[in-house]
């Protein structure tokens, strides 16, 4: 099995109440995205924060286990809508904690069986390596829909 | 108070030769971002993300900011940090090993004060937790010369 890895550089300047850093993913698709606590932990204001990174981790991390897990079945999706919101709470003894991970996914997959699909959606789950590791801390919720038609 | 942050991912057709999009998040910080299989599990990425991509910059960010604020709390406010996260991702197997490399600029300490300080703000740092079950996350950290 190939190893293969991705690396993202970080700079950051000042303290944590009012610094800021930025944030790139080595292969150029995102440069020097900005980030700081308040955009981290109040409301959303054009920065991004670890945890809005992680969202789309996981929307990325599913879909593609959802594609194949379809694919193996026979029917691959026509066309995949996922939604992550990713919760982070501060939790009496142990600060700030990844607590939940809601997902909700719309599959178009045409004359796809509505009895295989809620088994498909949660083996698709069980193959995403982020759900999987991300419930050491968080609860992940998978809602799906599927249109058949 | 609990905080959310948002993504959508849109994806067409099969695993292998369908594609992706992150279409847009919550902030509006980035968006859209192609994703695709060959860009995930290949060494050559062709310019696309990835979510282990996402991952490194995620773990990257909260481990900076987790380090800055120890440093500050123990009066040695850092001028800079520069931090990567490299996110070993081994298809069937899943995400294998994260390497964090720090250097900080930060007037007033010693070397093995730093080293301290950033194993605390591994240990602890919000993302860190949620990845705790990774097998591997190691830790190189020193200071500029």
């Amino acid at each position: 099995m190939p190893r293969i890895e991705r690396t993202a550089s970080v700079s950051w300047e000042g303290n944590v109440a009012r610094g800021t850093g930025l944030a790139s993913g080595d292969t150029g698709s995102f440069s020097e995205l900005p980030f700081s606590l308040p955009s981290r932990l109040n409301a959303e204001s054009g920065k991004t924060s670890p945890e809005e990174l992680l969202a789309a981790a996981h929307g990325g991390c599913l879909a593609m286990s959802i594609a194949s897990e379809l694919t193996q079945a026979g029917s691959p999706p026509e066309r995949l809508d996922v939604k992550v919101r990713i919760v982070m709470d501060e939790v009496a003894g142990k600060g700030h904690l990844i607590v939940g991970s809601e997902v909700d996914v719309d599959a178009r997959v045409p004359g796809f069986d509505e009895a295989r699909f809620d088994a498909l959606v949660r083996s698709a789950d069980e193959g995403c390596p982020f759900s999987h590791l991300i419930r050491a801390t968080a609860s992940v919720t998978v809602r799906a829909r599927l249109n058949a038609t | 108070m609990a905080t959310e942050r948002r993504a959508e991912v849109t994806w067409n057709g099969d695993l292998m030769s369908g594609s992706g999009s992150i279409d847009r998040v919550g902030s509006g910080a980035f968006g859209p971002l192609d994703v695709s299989w060959p860009a995930r599990a290949e060494e050559q990425s062709a310019g696309k993300t990835s979510p282990e991509e996402l991952i490194a910059a995620a773990h990257a960010s909260c481990f900076s900011m987790a380090l800055s604020h120890g440093l500050a709390q123990a009066g040695n406010a850092a001028e800079r940090l520069r931090t990567s996260a490299t996110v070993t991702f081994v298809p069937g197997t899943g995400i294998t090993k994260i390497a964090l490399e720090v250097e900080g600029s930060v007037p007033g300490i010693d070397e093995g004060a730093f080293r301290e300080a950033a194993e605390a703000a591994k240990a602890n740092c919000p993302v860190s937790k949620a990845l705790a079950g990774v097998g591997e996350i190691t830790l190189d950290a020193r200071l500029a010369s």
